[in-house]
Order: structure tokens, then sequence, then C-alpha cells
């Protein structure tokens, strides 16, 4: 479990970065978390034959709200989100209820939201939560920056719109509207608290008058990271058992999940359309109970 | 040297059993009384500062990488390490052919009937067998170099067919051996149960289990480094159980005088049972460094370990229990194919599956058929339980499958065949001689503890209320083999010195893997001398230290080791008031004979060294124990929630309650790992499918459930210290009461290990189409 030989370089700005991953973009890894990259290139399974390492990039480690939007540079971990102050209001209960199931405490302290955005695991928590807000990626290369949102960022499993010269320098994840009661929830079914989810639903839904005003769906899957046929279902309904239990019957329907040892894909078919229904009825808990807060 | 203590026990068939056939009974010595302490080992251990093979700091160590068969079954048709020669930083590449005139066998542990045939060479020469049968050794500057060069090597392998399971393998036409059939070993124990037997039977159930390939995983996986010394001699660091063993294997590979050889084992990161052997790796290494004249170490990585180390359990299994109407049960067969692995290295194991095929129960009539066979899988050895947890869960399922069948409580019908405590010692009809039991009593403590009648209720309200995930109860019942049988392994080395300044040496042929013998034996010697621990070191794991052991494994190290430092340390009071005079009395350390006291230190400072040092026998004991588990099942994504671990173990005499403990919680986790979480598995094409702890799933910290221990005291009647073993316990009595339970709740027996959500969907799925 060493990697083959590779170059390394270690920039400060990030110019200097996109620079380096120009010369050849096909054979370099960027390197940020390292905590898929490393093990991959540890069973030689990734060879690059340049790293480059951003973390010695000022300023990329920054969450901030802007305007609307949380603004999180690319070397934030996923343990800052641990905490709901990381975001106002219910974004940040959302990530700090998401957070908790990447892996354990050292992945966590390693391993940033915008690598997991980047490497598009199937199965990433952050890329679900993503796909739910539809988060905004920012992709920087030799030519600039240009901003993609999540419904047109996932192409499927591993695969994004990003391409081999790009880095993704932030994610813009819109804040969650204060005015109404703004419930949100994460459900996850995986085998063990090291493993990645088998199944997993992001949730962020708005009620009014008793009825669901909008719902936000992510889920785990290859290309399908969002359950909109369940979406478009919930709008406009009142949060009954039978109708988060038709919307988890769409999510599971739409999701695209691959077979992986001792999970078919009916079984994460099936498991997905559960989580999103138990999602939903925490969500819808989680609202009333945000109500008495505000 | 006489072995000390044999006087006391007769020999048969090259057991040793004791020669009374009623046991002795003991007082329970003060020596023994438990009590709580902080181990000594801790501090270097959880502050970094323990010292691992990896850790040593040896000028000029060359680093070994290993290239292993990526097909599991072939011919070896040419391996190229022309490229690796030629990478930078590697000093050598070796095939088979550069081991010498003569490839080094592995040894195996013990000789079976069959094995001298299928020899395992320590690089495959002409056929592979098993992905990560090793093929090429590189060795360079650092492990980074030598796995560049091992990535450079190029192998050519025409296929054979690949056999994954033992049941086809032992049918299948293709031979992994040419000319001798894939069935290594058929052994019987017990009679054949009369046909009239199971016919006049008012029930006979029968269950099919699979039993999992596990795979050891200890924190550290195995390490080995050779260091040529200038004298000619040869120091082996290494992370190992038995270094005597290894010592032995090494010098008769080499032809060497074993006292050229010195094994050292350093701290290390746990065994359970992977670490006994003497693995094709080592003999290998310590070629490469005697032949390079150049220290050479071998670093197991993970993906190694997962890939090629010895792997445990591994059988199909078919019980047949009889019973009368009353439930007490009359006959019970039991069939093993157990798979071996490419080698029949470790083929000795499922034999104590069919030793002990009865239980603890009380059975007339009770006949196993084992076999052994070779397939194209990694090889099978001693793991945590070795046959024992394999056995047990055979015949526990089997049990609740006939308490359902009788429609009569489990622990009820457990509870009327249990063999009685004045049965003992008790012959079974498969040969087995258990020493002493209190069967019942330990059900009856489980029980109490688990607050059983109240989950029976809770289970039956949730069945009439409906809705609610369904809850069950599981039971399990066993006896556990502890120390060994065979005359030479049922004894130990052991030394006591007494240094002029009162200092106090114990050495003996154990070898702690993390069982704290560095706290418990010092501790045991010095209560049995009266000094404070304080004074007391212990040795162990140098054979330059220690001249001859056994080591750790078969939960033997108290029992036979402890025994030994036990008797070890009486006699040096007797020798201390032999030297004192007549009429000498003994305490506190002092001596006293003639009006004059003198320390152990003042008597070893006026004359002859004050040592003891002897062999001291001390034959296998029963250990047992009785858990229930609780669980309630998420049926909808077939998540399995153990509500309740309730672990009753009865190891004799406990020496320390703490550090029993803490043996039990470990392996109660890796039975819980077995029971929901761990298999190796091979596709059709014989690959195995977990490349990493992402893949083959251990429990973590997260998933550990409300565990409750309890114990009972039945003193080993056949050594004064009384104790028997428990290293082994929790991953014998955990599998199959999580099983059960979940059976239980699901009313589904049909079930396999290990119980994944997608194997418990497929059982409620079953329930709600209403097969059963």
């Amino acid at each position: 479990m060493k990697p083959a030989p590779f170059d390394y370089v270690a920039p400060a700005e990030l110019s200097e970065a996109v620079s380096a991953l120009a010369e050849r973009p096909e054979t370099s890894r960027v390197l940020a978390g390292g905590q898929s990259l490393l093990l991959l290139m540890n069973f030689r399974l990734e060879r690059p034959t340049l790293l480059v390492d951003v973390n010695g990039v000022g300023a990329l480690d920054t969450i901030t709200v802007t305007g609307d939007a949380l603004r999180v540079g690319a070397l934030a971990r996923h343990r800052a989100f641990e905490t709901p102050a990381v975001a106002p209001g219910a974004l940040g209960r959302l990530l700090s209820r998401v957070s908790p199931f990447i892996a354990h405490p050292p992945v966590r302290v390693r391993g940033t939201m915008a690598g997991s955005l980047a490497w598009a695991h199937p199965q990433s928590e952050w890329c679900a939560t993503a796909a739910a807000l539809d988060a905004v990626i920012e992709l920087t290369g030799p030519s600039g920056s240009r901003a993609v949102t999540a419904s047109d960022y996932f192409l499927g499993a591993f695969r994004t719109v990003r391409q081999p010269d790009e880095i993704v320098t932030s994610v813009e994840l819109p804040l969650l509207p204060e005015s109404d009661a703004v419930g949100v929830a994460f459900v996850e079914q995986h085998r063990t608290h090291l493993s990645f989810a088998q199944a997993a639903a992001v949730v962020a839904l708005v009620l009014r008058d008793g009825a669901i005003a909008g719902a936000r769906i992510g889920m785990t899957g290859a290309a399908v990271r969002r359950a909109r046929e369940a979406e478009d279902w919930l709008a406009g309904r009142e949060p009954e058992p039978a109708v988060l239990a038709r919307a988890g019957e769409l999510a599971a329907a739409a999701a695209d999940p691959y077979q992986e040892l001792h999970a078919g894909v009916e079984y994460k078919r099936h498991a997905t359309g559960v989580v999103v229904r138990r999602a939903l009825t925490e969500a819808l808990r989680d609202a009333q109970d945000g109500r008495g807060r505000a | 040297m006489g072995v000390r203590g044999m006087e006391k026990l007769r020999e048969v068939g090259g057991f040793v059993l004791p020669a009374d056939s009623a046991p002795v009974s003991v007082r329970v010595p003060d020596a023994a009384a438990s009590w709580r302490l902080g181990r000594r080992e801790d501090a270097r251990l959880i502050t970094g500062a323990g010292r691992y093979v990896g850790d040593l700091d040896v000028p000029g160590c060359l680093d070994a990488a290993f290239v292993r068969s990526r097909v599991p079954h072939g011919r070896l048709v040419a391996v190229d390490t022309s490229a690796a020669t030629a990478t930078d930083g590697v000093v050598a590449a070796w095939t088979a052919a550069d081991l010498g005139d003569e490839v080094p066998l592995v040894p195996v542990y013990l000789a079976t009937p069959g094995s001298a045939h299928r020899p395992c060479p320590a690089l495959a020469v002409d056929r592979v067998r098993y992905v990560g049968e090793p093929i090429a050794v590189v060795v360079g500057a650092d492990r980074y170099v030598a796995e560049d060069g091992a990535d450079a090597v190029r192998v050519d392998i025409d296929p054979l067919p690949a056999l994954v399971d033992p049941g086809e393998a032992a049918a299948s036409a293709v031979q992994l051996f040419d000319g001798l059939d894939n069935v290594v070993t058929d052994m019987e124990f017990g009679d054949p149960v009369p046909d009239e037997v199971w016919q006049r039977a008012a029930v006979v159930v029968e269950g099919v289990y699979r039993q999992p390939r596990l795979v050891p995983t200890p924190m550290e996986p195995r390490a080995l480094l050779a260091v040529p010394e200038e004298d000619g001699r040869l120091t082996v660091w290494v992370s190992h159980q038995a270094p005597h063993r290894l010592r032995d294997d090494l010098a008769a590979d080499l032809k060497w005088d074993p006292e050229r050889i010195r094994v050292r084992v350093a701290d290390s990161g746990g065994g359970f049972g992977s670490k006994s052997g003497t693995y094709a790796e080592y003999l290998v290494v310590v070629r490469l460094a005697l032949r390079l004249g150049r220290p050479v170490r071998w670093l197991e990585d993970r993906a190694e370990s997962l890939l090629a180390s010895p792997q445990g359990r591994g059988q199909n299994q078919r019980v047949r229990l009889a019973a009368d109407a009353d439930g007490r049960m009359l006959a019970l067969d039991l069939e093993v194919d157990a798979d071996v692995g490419g080698y029949p290295v470790g083929a000795f194991v499922p034999g104590e599956t069919g030793r002990a095929a009865a239980g603890v129960y009380r059975t007339p009539d009770v006949h196993a058929r084992v076999r052994t066979v070779v397939t194209t899988t990694a090889l099978t050895t001693p793991y945590r339980g070795a046959g024992r947890p394999e056995q047990v869960y055979a015949v526990e399922r089997t049990v609740d499958l006939l308490a359902r069948r009788l429609g009569m409580d489990p622990a009820e019908l457990r509870r009327r065949n249990l063999v009685p405590p004045e049965a003992f010692p008790y012959e079974s009809p498969t040969g087995r001689w258990f020493d002493s039991g209190r069967y019942e009593q330990a059900l009856d403590l489980a029980l109490e503890l688990a607050d059983y009648a109240h989950w029976r209720e809770e289970q039956r309200r949730r069945r009439e209320a409906g809705g609610a995930w369904p809850l069950g109860v599981g039971l399990c019942m066993f006896a556990e083999r502890s120390g060994l049988e065979q005359k030479e392994v049922a004894q130990e080395w052991a030394a006591i010195d007494v240094a002029p300044g009162g200092g106090v040496v114990a050495r003996v042929g154990t070898c702690a893997t993390g069982q704290s013998h560095e706290t418990v034996f010092a501790e045991l010697v010095a209560r049995t001398l009266g000094v404070p621990a304080r004074q007391v070191t212990l040795v162990e794991g140098d054979t330059a230290e220690v001249p001859q052991g056994v080591g750790t494994y078969g939960s033997r190290s108290t029992q036979v080791g402890g025994s030994a430092l036990h008797r070890a340390a009486l006699e040096l009071i007797e020798e201390a008031k032999r030297r004192a005079g007549p009429g000498a009395s003994y305490a506190n350390g002092v001596v006293t004979a003639g009006g004059r006291s003198r320390t152990l230190g003042e008597l070893a400072a006026a004359g002859e060294p004050l040592r003891v040092e002897g062999v001291y026998a001390a034959p296998a004991a029963y250990a047992f124990g009785a858990y229930v588990a609780v669980v309630e099942v998420d049926t909808e994504l077939g998540v399995v929630h153990v509500l309740r671990l309730v672990a009753v173990d009865d190891c004799g005499v406990r020496l320390d309650d703490e550090i029993v403990e803490d043996q039990v919680r470990g392996a109660v986790v890796q039975g819980l790992g077995q029971a929901l979480y761990e298999v190796m598995p091979y596709d059709d094409e014989g690959r195995p499918q977990a490349a990493d702890l992402l893949g083959y799933l251990l429990p973590t910290i997260g998933e550990l459930p409300p565990l409750t221990l309890g114990s009972t005291v039945t003193p080993n009647p056949n050594t004064a210290l009384g104790a028997k073993g428990t290293g082994e316990a929790g991953c014998i009595g955990t599998p199959p009461a999580v099983v059960n339970a979940v059976v239980d709740a699901l009313g589904e027996p049909g079930i396999q290990l290990p119980l994944t959500p997608e194997e418990c969907r497929r059982a409620v799925a079953g329930r709600e189409a209403g097969v059963r």
C-alpha cells in the first residue's frame, strides 16, 4: 500500500496551482483532504504523475455568508460542519446533521466538502446535500472561473462536468428561508459508522397553511442525486403518512443505485425509498419544532 | 527435564487426562483471589512508546514486498523479474528458483493424514492455488521501492478452474493437487447414529449452516525482521504467539541448531491465532537476510493482510438432532465440509468441531463426520475459537430449531439436556473428556441478568399490538476446550530467579499478544511469594531468555503458563525453607529458621543462585458459558439492533476480573462481527471481494451493544491455581445468541451469516410471503 512514484508541488497561490494543473491535466490530481485520493494511490489504482497540493493556498478554507448563500472554500473540512453555528438557521441545522455521517472523526478532520463534490462518489453525503439544495459549484481553470449548479454538475458515479484542468474552488449553498416553517432532516442507512451509506436522504421542506409548500430531496445515487418526481408530488399536498410514503416510492423509482458487496440494486433502491420517507417525516417534525423556535 | 505433575495424569492416545477418575476438589488459593490492577503494559502502549517490529530501527535494513497471484488457480508458466531488478533501489528480486535447491515448505500446524502429500511451497513453483499466494519477493531500500519493484514483476499463469466452495470442491473432477482428491482428511468422531434412533424419535430437526471465512484483522498485521549477526547467529524480531515453535521451524528449514536463532517478540498489536504459524513470508525473508547478509523486514500491510493472511472458519455444516416428545435429546449428527484453502496447513482445526460435537448436552448418540477440503482460496488456520465457534454455532442454532418444533421455551429445552454437575468428569460420545461444569448455574444467571421474563413479555406485547419492530431473544450455551490435550503442549516451562537484591524475575514460555501477562503473571508470582509486586518482573517472548515454551494460543496462558508459574513459586518457597535449615517457616518473602530470619534476597546473596525451573503439566480444561441476546429488527431496512447482550462466563478461578472481562469484551465484539458484519466473500471465479476495511466490515465503537457480563466460578480441578482459559469465549457465545435472537424475531430459520441488511430483508420477505 505505497503509491507509485509521482511529482509533487505545493503552491501558495491559486494561480500557481491552476498553472501547475494545466501542464499535464490528464495525469495530475488535486490534493486537498486526500481521504479518497491517497487511499486509491496507495492501492495504485490511481497513478497520477503530479499531485498539486492546494493545502497551502491561502483563503481557501473560509466559510462565509455572502448574500443569500453560504460560501464554502475548497479547504473547509467536514468537521467544520459538525456545529449548527456553521450557517444561519435551518441550513446550519441540516449541515450539522449530515456531517457526523461522513466516515469517522479522523477523516472529517482532513476531508473537504469541495473534495467530496470533485470526487463525486455515488454514496457521498455532501453530493446528496448539494443536489438537494442545488448548490453552485465554482470551478477555476486556466481561462478563469465558472459557476455550475449541482443539477448540471453531476453526470454520474465519479463523473462531473469538471474538466481535468479545473479546481473546485468553492461551493455555494443557498440559505434556507427563515420566514416560513422550514424543516430539514438527514437519514442514512449504513452498515457501520465507518461505512459509506447504502442509502441516504437529505430533505429540506417548507410548510405553509398545513401543507407542503415545497420540498427538496437529495439522495445517494450515481447520476440521479435529486428526487424531483417526489418533490413535485409533495408540492401543495398535506403531509399525511401516505403522501410521504408515496414520495418515498417515487424517489426509489427514480434512484439509480449500483450493485455493491452485500447490497444489490434492488435492496439499495428499496432502502432509498425508506430513508426518503423517514427523512420527510423527520423534516416535518423539525419544521414543527422550528415554528416553536421562531 | 521431566515434566512435573505428569504423575497425576494418564496418557491416552497422545492426550493427557487426569489420572483420577474424580476431579480433585480444590480450595481457591489466596494467591488467586481476584484483584484489580492497572495494566503495566498500558503506560507505554497508550502513549505511543510501545515498540513494535515496525518501530525497530536497524541500520541498513531492507524492506520486502511480495508479488502475489492474482489468479485463483493455474499453472505458473513464467515469472520475469528483470524489470524489477532494474528498478532504482531494488536490491534483489527472487522467485522460487532463487530459494535454493529445495524450496522451503510451510510447516503444517499439526500433521493430519493427507497434509504431507499436498505441500505448501514458500514461493509458488509451478502452480498457484489462491489469489494472494506468494510468487516472488522484491527487496529494496524501503517499502516504496520494494513495491515499485514488485509492480514491475511479470507473471504468466495459465488459468485452471476455481473451486470456491468446499462441498463443490469435494465433488469436483478438478484436482488442486494432480492425482490427489481435494478431500484431504475424512474424520469421524463417535459411532454412527443407528437408524432406529432417528425413526423412533418424536422429532428430528435438521439445520444447514454456512460459516463464512473471516479475516483475523489484528490492529498490527504480521511483521518479521531478520537480522544476521556477525557471529553467524540470526536474530528474528517478530510479532508472534509461539516464538519457540517459530525458532524450531526456522532451524529445521535452515538445518541449523536452534541455538543459533534467537526469536524475540516485540510489542504486538494482537494475534487472534493469525500470528501462531511459520508462514511462507517468514521463511523467505529469513533466507533473504542470510543470503544478502543484511537485515530484511516484512511488514504486512492491511491490504496484504486481507488478501493473503490466513483466515478462519469457512465450513458448510449440516446438523440433525433427534428428541423425544419431552425435548430430551436422543441423537445428534454433524456433517462438516471444512474449507482449508489452497493448502492443508491448518487442516487440524476442524477436528475440534467434530470432537466437541455434543456441546454441553447429555445426548446419548453423537456422531460427527468432518471432511477437510482444499479449495482455491486463502488458507484457513486457527482464528480465535479455532473450531469451537463453528461447533457451537451448528449445535446451538439447531437446538433452537428443536425448541421451535416442540413449541418449547429454548431455555427450558436446554435446561433439560445439560450435563449435570454430578456427571463430571464426563466423557462425551465423541471421546471428549470434560473436567467440570455447572452449566445450569450459568444459564440461570444469564437469564436473570438479561431479565429474560421481561423480554419474553415485551415480545408477546409487540406481537399482539403489531406495528413495532419485532423483538427476539436468543440463547447460546457452550463449553470451550481451553489448553490442549496433546501431551507435548499440555505443559509449560517456567522459571523464577531471586537476585541478591531481592528482585524476582519470572520467566515463562507463553507469549502475550495483548493478554496482559506482564501485569497478571508478575502479580501472581508476587502474591504467591508474598512479596510486593514491584519486585517481580516477567520475561517472555525471547528464546534467549526463555529456553523453551509452547506459547499463547488455545486459551492456555493462564491455565497452563500461570499454573506453571504458581507451582514454580510454591517450589521456590520450599527451596528457600530447605536452605534456611530444619524447621524453617516462610511468610511474606522472609524465611525463618533457628531464630534467624532472612529475606529471599538475602538468601540468594548468601550462596547458590536461588532459582527454580521446571516444565509443569496441565491438561485441557473446559470453560463454559451462557449468553443471551435481545434484538429488534428494523424490518424495512433489514437492520439488526442488539438491545442487550448478556455474557456469563465460567473460566474457573479468575486472577483478575477486569482483565478477564476485557478479554471477553474484545471477543464479544469479534463475535458480533461474525454475526452481523464479517465475511471474506469470493466470487465464482475465486477472487476475494473485500480489498479493504470498507469492504471487510468490522464493528466499530458505534456498533457496540449494551453488554452485561456475569461470572460463575467452577475451579479447574486439575491445577492448584484453579484457572481455566477465557480468551476465546466471547466469539464462541455471541454469534449463535445473536442469530438465534434474530430468528426468534423474524421466525425465519433459513437465515445465514453474516446477517447483512440484505440477508435480513430476504428473511422478512420470506415471512411476508407466507413461506413459513
